[in-house]
């Protein structure tokens, strides 16, 4: 069993993004983890914006993710790259905030042109921050996901190719948490 | 000539902050090289430190207040940008990132702009090449070749391969980008009477 936050970036209250992310969080759930979600969305705009560390929702997120073992980074792609709103979270972290952490980058987007964001904008700022592992991650297409009430529905094919690199991120989260036992 | 006008965006989130240091020697050096060849230039700094609620409130609400929507046509009107950023974690910072995704995803079309960007250590400066080059292209923007980096140790330095000499390079690039274009100032635009329009589609009797 492994701590996992998930940071989700879209600064819409109908997101798709974060609609995913309930459904890969209940995946995760059902393999033993413990995952909190936490929408950028609903932090003060104003301090995240001005830089603003000691603003205790922001310090509280802060904490959270220092004490978690795998981080879920996840934002719809704007102008080819995650929205600012998510990286405006980002900047306000320590400096090696995800230093030994195990990350999964997941994107949504509106055009396939997009798919390599993923490795170009957001694996390098993973990376940066010193994140131990970052693994395969996942680019979603809006079409293939729709909204209901009831949650979210995705494409078979698509869930599937999703819900393996969701599989993969928890196969080395719990590998890590059996050596951590057995040390 | 009609003046140029010039947009300055810029993210320091401190002040005085050397993200606008780096703007305004960059805007200084343009300014220069253009008058050196007989062009006047308007120049707007945009302070995005002072837009933070606006751009804030914009993701809530949809739409920009009257402050950020006159900067965002700022930047649209203009005929060339300075675009300014301090480099956290390797990329642009989320502020200016911000900026950009509520500018209109045509705003930049066919635009010169210079990137620059500054950080504690020159261990990022590919962070220009790797993060704001794409985001710029993706916008349609002219980016010049040349990208400005300044780490603290470069604001010390006089010499002719450094800091001063990319800033030289870099706006002599955007001066070169914009010789000989017409400004796109909008006191220019004169609007022919309908009258004239309907006249000139009538066929000559």
């Amino acid at each position: 069993m492994a701590r996992i936050l998930a940071l989700t970036g879209s600064p819409s209250a109908t997101s798709r993004t974060e609609a995913v992310i309930e459904h890969v969080a209940a995946r995760l759930r059902g393999q033993g983890h413990r995952i909190a979600l936490v929408p950028v969305r609903d932090l003060p705009p104003g301090a995240l914006l001005s830089g603003d560390a000691t603003q205790p929702d922001i310090a509280a997120v802060a904490d959270a993710l220092a004490s978690a073992d795998g981080i879920i980074v996840a934002s719809p792609v704007f102008k080819a790259s995650y929205s600012g709103l998510l990286k405006s979270l980002l900047d306000l972290l320590p400096q090696f905030a995800l230093d030994g952490k195990v990350v999964l980058p997941l994107a949504t987007g509106g055009s396939l042109a997009h798919v390599l964001a993923i490795d170009y904008a957001f694996r390098p700022v993973l990376n940066s921050m010193g994140a131990e592992h970052v693994v395969q991650g996942y680019f979603l297409l809006n079409q293939l996901v729709t909204m209901s009430e009831r949650g979210v529905t995705i494409e078979a094919d698509a869930e599937a190719r999703l819900l393996s690199v969701v599989d993969g991120f928890s196969e080395v989260l719990h590998r890590r948490t059996r050596l951590a036992a057995a040390s | 000539m009609t003046p140029l006008t010039l947009a300055v965006v810029t993210a320091g989130l401190t002040q005085p902050s050397s993200t606008r240091l780096l703007a305004d020697r960059l805007t200084e050096a343009v300014s220069r090289q253009l008058a050196d060849e007989g062009r006047q230039v308007d120049v707007r700094v945009i302070e995005l430190r002072e837009l933070a609620v606006d751009i804030a409130n914009n993701f809530v609400t949809g739409f920009p207040s009257p402050a950020l929507d006159a900067e965002l046509e700022a930047v649209t009107g203009a005929d060339a940008v300075i675009a300014v950023t301090p480099i956290f974690t390797a990329s642009y910072s989320g502020l200016f990132k911000s900026f950009f995704d509520v500018l209109d995803n045509a705003a930049l079309t066919g635009k010169p702009v210079l990137v620059a960007a500054t950080g504690g250590t020159a261990r990022h400066s590919l962070a220009l090449e790797h993060a704001l080059r794409p985001m710029f292209a993706y916008l349609r923007a002219v980016v010049v070749p040349t990208a400005v980096y300044a780490s603290s140790e470069d604001w010390g330095s006089t010499d002719a391969e450094g800091l001063s000499g990319r800033i030289a390079r870099a706006a002599g690039e955007l001066t070169e980008l914009l010789s000989g274009r017409p400004s796109t100032g909008r006191a220019v635009d004169e609007v022919l009477p309908f009258e004239q329009q309907l006249a000139a589609l009538l066929p000559k009797s």
